[in-house]
Parts: structure tokens; C-alpha cells; sequence
């Protein structure tokens, strides 16, 4: 089940809002818990068993790590959940690798990548690291854990939420209209983002990629896949930031305007900050992080960017992304830091090499992706077609908003007038604005085919 | 207060949808949308899957949203292929693009090899109808390029041409719909008649209208769009023609039990089929014709039943061109090849197997 669908929508949140509140608080979490299994239960099926075994072998090994063997129980859990992820994500592309280099009959396992797993597996290990160093007790309520790890909102496309953020809110925590209103506003700003924004831009790039491509296509496509992967993202962010609000969780940010960013290191700073801290958390800074030698620092560096282009996804691409973004990174960090100030040049560059990146990132098929990467620089294609002009002119109005909503214009917009004399009116619009967007949101839902989110397959 | 009214507001949004759905009897059909719905006995057969279908399928007032969507997207976004679909003086036209070379490389051919291997002792002509989208301004609009497809099949199909788009305007088609009105079909009768050789006289006809008619094209736009008004022609040779079907049986030429459809267009000839055998009775002529065809001649085949004893309708789409060789003879029969650009542009799904 997906947020902008609507059996979400209009079957599943109404019912457990409905449920939720009418109960006692005390079964609050079992009535989330079933309801984020039933959630999975529509997209996966029985993968949700798996889900739920996840959980019971890391309940188990808090608890002993807490309690009896620690180092020896965070080693088998690690193990556990590494070789749950691996099985599921990694092992075909592990053996199509394999087989192609010792020369032997290719064959596959027929594993389907069950939705969500990385971020889930992350959770968990988070979570295992956590009770290891003493940051967190362990979870002693193997529902309340499941809640934790299973929770719909954050389940299939995180952001990825480390339970010491959380661990208060799963025992208490306090539900009022005032967070319950802001949830709705930052889901249905979400809702909107998802579906006016980046499917508008995802029905652009599919179009123009079905024709004679030129620079401008190219340029035109690199665009809408940034934009689109960016609006699809953060507006499931806001979603599941807003759906957490409503049941009373607060869960961290996950973007704060990336694509302002004025260096690849700010960029990073801002982009899916709970995997980039979760990383720097879990696996730079335990192999020393900056406080070694420069080789050393370097390995650091380009272990953790490796891990990252992996854990989008087990093709070469992705690890070409991550270690695309290494390059720029170790670039800035001994050559470039001085240069790249606050300033438009260092705008463009930023915004030109993340645009770059998700050209990488998009196109799986090795030979295209070169294709795409020659034709962004006019080689082997025109500058200007008729058909390209078309699709620039036509798609106008959508890559201008997409553009202007790429930094905090319009939150400054709005923070401004409210601190003037039309603050009343200005809550008005707020408020018919945003049902305008939910309308127009669901209209679009209604009229178009399901179009799942991007995330989903990490 | 603010924040009570957004929560009171979309809590109540959240159940007056549903609970509206829940008293609203389901529809089978959507007469807009020309498509069967999915109901609640496909909710039963597999919830989970199709719990999602069927409630987008069921919502209240789904049709409004729909177009509301389409506003948006047209008119606030600027998107003129909104749907895939330009409007341009009222006329809502399905955008055909980009050219697909292979496919016309593949049309020219399969009618070349359906030529070469069964049609020796015929008298053979095509002609090619040109979409809606071959009368959009060149420059405002993205439209294949028509001079060269047009070019590439009178140069490599070996088989005389019969050109008529040159005699159409955008006028003569429905405007929510891809066909041509069948009584704008006259101009292009004379054509053929003059290059099949067959005596064009003037017929009477009774002219029936139904009125909304919506096209295949109408839930791509607006709502605010009036809808067609469909007319055919009748006559006593054509109410007493004999029509079989080689899946339906015997029906008649204009399919009235089709007006209750989701698409009234197929009136004309019953809509889809494989193989039709029209026989006039009533005939002052012996000769025979056999139309390669797809469904723009399903209006305009009723036109040519006064000049025929015999007429032949062959849909590729929907039958192998071998099976067709068993249960048609050739032989000194007029054959005419009538697509429009539509299908040449999308060859691939006319199942005849080049050898």
C-alpha cells in the first residue's frame, strides 16, 4: 500500500483513526502495530512474516546483548540482519557478477526484493549498535519493538528513525489538535509534492525519452529525474513525518533544501540526512573518521560512499553514484573547500554535479547511461530539435515551480506575511489552500495509473 | 481554532468519501470513461488486490475529479498533450508521435507480402486515412511527420494508391472521437469508386441521429466538452444485407443492441471482428470487394453496399492472415487495403507473419 493511493487514503487512515482514538491508550501501540502489518500485508504479502522474524531475532539480541554476551550477540545480530539484506537485495546481482567473471552458466535464485528492507535492517542495526554502547536500554515489550520497527509511516521509505529518538513516544507520548493539524498539513504538502509535483515531472522525462533526444532533452531529462527523485522522496518524508505527528511521534527531518546546497559536502549535509548521519554513526566514524592517518581517512571516506551507492540499489550504476559523489567529496575536502563559498558559481557547480549524479542514478543499462552521460555534453546529438523546444515550452510552468521550490522561498513567503497586519487572512488561505492541493491530489490519484514511489525499492 | 478546523476538515473528508461510497450503488459501466468498472464481486474474488481498484473505480463523484484534473493540468500546468490528447477548434486530438520507423518499415511489408503472396489475380488498391493529428499546425504542435510516411509508402509499397487525404479536413471527424463521420465519408467513396472501377451514383438514405455520443477521446479532456452527435445512413439494401460474423454469427449492419454500450461507435458493424461477410441481396452487381481493414471502415463500409454483391471485411488486429487464406478466395475479387496512419504507425499488432 502506498500513502498517494486511495484504499490509503480513504480505507486504511480513516479506519485507524477511528479505531486509535476511540481506545484506551494503553492499546494504542497494538492497534498501530496491526494496522502497520496489515499496511505491508497490501504491498508484500507474506513478506511480512519476515518482517516480524527481523524483529524477533533483534528483540532477542538486545536483550542479550543488554543482559548476558554483548559483543557475541551484536555480532550474530549484525550477521543476522547483513545476511537477511544481503539474501534479499544482494545475491542475484552478487551472482550475475560472479558467474560472468569465472566464465559459468548464469543462473538466479528468483529472490524478490521485499519493499522497505534496507530501511527496516538499518533500523534494527541501529538499534543493535545503540543497546551495545549503552545510548539506549533495550526494548523489553517484543510488541512495542515491533511497533518501532514495523511502524507504517517510516516502514517502506523511511526516513530511517533510530530508536533512542523514539523510544519515549512508543511508551509515551501525547496526541493533540495542534500536532494532529500540523501532521495533516505536512502530509497533504507531502501528498501534493509526490503527485502534482514529481509524477508531473516523472510524465515529462518519460515522454521526451521516447523521442529523438538532443542536449536539450538530455539536459531537460537530467532536470526531471533530480527533481522528480528529490519531490518523490522528501514529499514521502513529509508524509510519513506528517502521518507520525497525527499518532503523536516525532520523527526527525530528512531534507532540508538539498538542492540549494552550495558544495556536494553541504548537499550530503542536507539530503537524506537520517542515512547520511547513519552512516557517519555506524561505520565512519567506528573506522576512525577523520582522527587517522590521510590513507586511512581516504579508505574511511570511500567505504562509507561505496556502502551508500550499494544501498540504493545492487547494480553498478549505483555504485558508480556513490563513488561519483567520493570523487567530488575528497575533491572538496583537500582542494576545493577555500572556493566553495556562498555564491552563485558554486550553486551551479553544486547543482550541475547532483544533476549529473542522478542521470547515474536513474539509467540501470550500463550502455545507455553512456549514452545519456555523452549527449548532456552534445556529443553524438544536436543542441535543438522542434520536439525538444516542445517539451521545454510545454513543461514550463512545472519545472519553474519544481525550480522555485527547490530552496525556503515559499515558507519565507509565508513566515513574513504572518508577521504583518494580514495574519489572519493569511491562515485563511493556509488552510484553503492546502485543502485545495488535497483536492487536486486526489483528483490526480483518481485520474492517473498507480505509480509507486521511487524509495521503495531501496 | 485553525487547528481544528484542518482537523475537523480532513477527518471529515477522510469518512464522508467512504461512507458516500458505501450508500451509492455500485455502476458496472462508465459511459465516460468507456470501461467496464471493477464491483464488488471483484473485490470478493481478491481483496487485497483489488480493493484499490475498486474503490478509485466507485468514488463519489469520480468523473467531476477527473476533469478536474484535466483543468489542472491543461489549463493551470500549460501541458496542450494533457491525457495525451490536444484540443485544437473544439476537436480533441490524440497525439501520434513520435514516427516509429520499424513499424512503418513493417506495415509496407506485410502489405507487400500479403500482395505478392495472395493477391495475384485481384484488383488491388490502399489508401491510408490520415489521423486527426495530420491537420495540427506544424509549429505549435508535436506531430510525426506525415510527408514521410506518406512518402515512404507510396515509394515501396508495389500496389496503386488511392490518395485521400487530401480530400479531408479536420471538419469531417467526430470531435471526441479518432473516426470520420461516415456522412463525410462521400468525397473519399467517389475516390475509391473511380479507382476500383466501379460506377459512383447518387444513393438515397434515411439519416438516423443519436445524440451523445462519447467518443474514445472525451474522458481525456475537460467535462465542459459537448459530445458528439453520431448520424448513420440507411437504406433497403442496407437494412436487408446479410452480415456474418465469424465469431458473432448473423447480425445486422447498424448493431442497435450497441447503443446501451460503452462505445457507440460500434453500431457500425457490431464494433471489433475478425472476419465479416456482408452480403446484399439486393444487388445490381456481381462484383466482389475485400477490405483489409481496421475500425475507421466500419463507417465507411455501409457507403459501399449499393455498388457490391459481396463485401469482405479482413481486421488484421484480430485474426492471422493465414487462417484468413483458408476461408477467403482471392481470385478476381476488387481488394482494397484501408488503414489509417494510426496502424501503420503501430504495425506490429496487424498478425501477419512476413516470410
Amino acid at each position: 500500500m502506498v500513502f498517494s493511493s486511495i484504499s490509503f487514503l480513504f480505507f486504511f487512515l480513516p479506519l485507524l483513526l477511528l479505531i486509535y482514538f476511540f481506545i484506551p491508550k494503553k492499546f494504542r501501540n497494538y492497534v498501530l502495530l496491526i494496522f502497520s502489518l496489515i499496511f505491508y500485508f497490501f504491498g508484500e504479502k507474506w513478506y511480512v512474516i519476515l518482517l516480524l522474524l527481523s524483529c524477533l531475532v533483534n528483540y532477542v539480541c538486545g536483550l542479550f546483548i543488554e543482559k548476558v554476551e554483548k559483543k557475541v550477540c551484536l555480532v550474530i545480530g549484525l550477521v543476522i540482519n547483513i545476511g537477511i539484506l544481503f539474501y534479499f537485495k544482494y545475491v542475484n546481482f552478487f551472482i550475475d557478477n560472479f558467474t560472468s567473471v569465472f566464465g559459468i552458466d548464469s543462473f538466479s535464485l528468483n529472490v524478490i526484493l521485499p519493499l522497505g528492507i534496507s530501511f527496516f535492517t538499518f533500523q534494527n542495526i541501529s538499534y543493535l549498535i545503540d543497546v551495545y554502547r549503552k545510548d539506549v536500554e533495550s526494548q523489553k515489550n517484543f510488541f512495542t519493538y515491533c511497533t518501532y520497527i514495523a511502524l507504517f509511516p517510516q516502514l517502506v521509505a523511511g526516513p530511517i528513525v533510530r530508536y533512542k529518538d523514539v523510544c519515549d513516544e512508543l511508551d509515551n507520548r501525547s496526541e493533540s489538535f495542534t500536532l494532529f493539524s500540523e501532521g495533516v498539513t505536512r502530509f497533504i504538502i507531502g501528498l501534493a509534492k509526490k503527485v502534482l509535483v514529481a509524477d508531473t515531472l516523472y510524465n515529462m522525462y518519460s515522454s521526451i525519452m521516447t523521442g529523438n533526444m538532443t542536449v536539450l532533452s538530455y539536459w531537460l531529462v537530467a532536470f526531471g529525474f533530480t527533481l522528480q527523485i528529490y519531490y518523490d522522496f522528501s514529499g514521502y518524508t513529509d508524509m510519513a513525518i506528517g502521518l507520525g505527528k497525527m499518532f503523536g511521534f516525532k520523527f526527525r527531518e530528512n531534507f532540508d533544501y538539498p538542492l540549494i546546497s552550495s558544495s556536494i559536502t553541504e548537499f550530503w549535509r542536507r539530503w537524506h540526512m537520517s542515512l547520511s548521519s547513519f552512516f557517519r554513526d555506524y561505520v565512519y566514524i567506528p573506522l576512525g573518521g577523520n582522527r587517522c592517518s590521510f590513507i586511512k581517512n581516504i579508505r574511511n571516506i570511500f567505504i562509507v560512499w561505496l556502502l551508500t551507492g550499494l544501498w540504493h540499489g545492487a547494480d553498478w550504476n549505483f555504485i558508480m553514484w556513490g563513488l561519483y559523489f567520493f570523487v567530488f567529496l575528497i575533491f572538496e575536502k583537500y582542494f576545493l573547500k577555500n572556493y566553495l563559498k556562498q555564491g552563485i558559481i558554486s550553486h551551479i557547480y553544486t547543482f550541475v554535479v547532483v544533476l549529473i549524479s542522478f542521470v547515474i542514478f536513474s539509467i540501470t543499462d550500463l550502455n545507455t547511461l553512456w549514452i545519456y552521460l555523452k549527449g548532456l555534453f552534445g556529443i553524438g546529438s544536436s543542441f535543438l530539435s522542434s520536439e525538444s523546444i516542445f517539451y521545454l515550452k510545454n513543461n514550463i510552468v512545472i519545472l519553474i515551480v519544481a525550480f522555485l521550490g527547490m530552496g525556503p522561498l515559499f515558507k519565507t513567503m509565508v513566515i513574513r506575511l504572518k508577521k504583518g497586519k494580514l495574519n489572519k487572512l493569511v491562515d485563511v488561505l493556509g488552510i484553503v489552500y492546502i485543502f485545495l492541493i488535497f483536492f487536486l491530489s486526489v483528483a490526480r490519484i483518481i485520474s492517473s495509473t498507480f505509480n509507486p514511489f521511487i524509495y521503495f525499492r531501496f | 481554532m485553525k487547528e481544528k478546523v484542518i482537523t475537523y476538515f480532513f477527518v471529515g473528508i477522510l469518512f464522508v468519501f467512504p461512507i458516500c461510497s458505501l450508500l451509492i450503488k455500485d455502476m458496472d459501466i462508465s459511459s465516460y470513461e468507456r470501461r467496464k468498472l471493477t464491483t464488488i464481486s471483484d473485490l470478493k474474488e481478491n481483496f487485497v488486490d483489488n480493493l484499490d481498484d475498486y474503490l478509485s473505480d466507485q468514488f463519489p463523484g469520480r468523473n467531476l475529479l477527473i476533469s478536474s484534473n484535466s483543468v489542472f493540468d491543461r489549463y493551470i500546468l500549460g501541458n496542450i498533450d494533457s491525457n495525451d490528447v490536444y484540443i485544437k477548434d473544439g476537436y480533441v486530438i490524440d497525439k501520434n508521435y513520435p514516427l516509429n520507423d520499424k513499424n512503418v518499415a513493417g506495415f509496407i511489408d506485410k502489405i507487400n507480402y500479403i500482395n505478392d503472396s495472395y493477391l495475384k489475380n485481384s484488383n488491388v488498391f490502399y489508401t491510408i486515412i490520415p489521423d486527426k493529428g495530420f491537420f495540427l499546425d506544424d509549429d505549435k504542435y508535436l506531430k510525426i511527420d506525415y510527408d514521410s510516411m506518406y512518402s515512404s509508402l507510396k515509394n515501396d509499397i508495389d500496389i496503386s494508391y488511392i490518395d485521400v487525404k487530401s480530400l479531408l479536413n479536420l471538419s469531417d471527424y467526430y470531435k471526441t472521437d479518432i473516426h470520420i463521420r461516415q456522412e463525410a465519408y462521400f468525397k473519399v467513396l467517389k475516390e475509391i469508386a473511380s479507382s476500383l472501377g466501379f460506377d459512383y451514383y447518387s444513393v438515397d438514405y434515411d439519416e438516423n441521429i443519436l445524440d451523445n455520443f462519447y467518443g474514445a477521446s472525451y474522458s481525456k479532456v475537460p467535462s465542459f466538452m459537448k459530445p458528439d452527435k453520431l448520424k448513420f445512413l440507411s437504406n433497403d439494401q442496407i437494412k436487408s444485407a446479410k452480415v456474418k460474423h465469424l465469431e458473432y454469427g448473423d447480425k445486422s449492419v447498424y448493431d442497435m443492441d450497441k447503443v446501451n454500450g460503452s462505445d457507440l461507435y460500434n453500431i457500425f458493424l457490431s464494433g471489433p471482428s475478425s472476419l465479416i461477410e456482408i452480403d446484399n441481396v439486393n444487388s445490381i452487381s456481381d462484383k466482389e470487394l475485400i477490405i483489409f481493414r481496421d475500425s475507421f471502415a466500419s463507417s465507411f463500409t455501409p457507403l459501399l453496399i449499393p455498388y457490391y454483391s459481396k463485401i469482405t471485411l479482413v481486421d488484421l488486429r484480430y485474426i492471422k492472415m493465414d487462417l484468413v487464406s483458408d476461408y477467403l478466395d482471392f481470385t478476381n475479387k476488387d481488394v482494397l487495403f484501408m488503414y489509417s496512419t494510426l496502424i501503420v504507425n503501430d504495425s506490429n499488432i496487424l498478425k501477419v507473419n512476413v516470410k
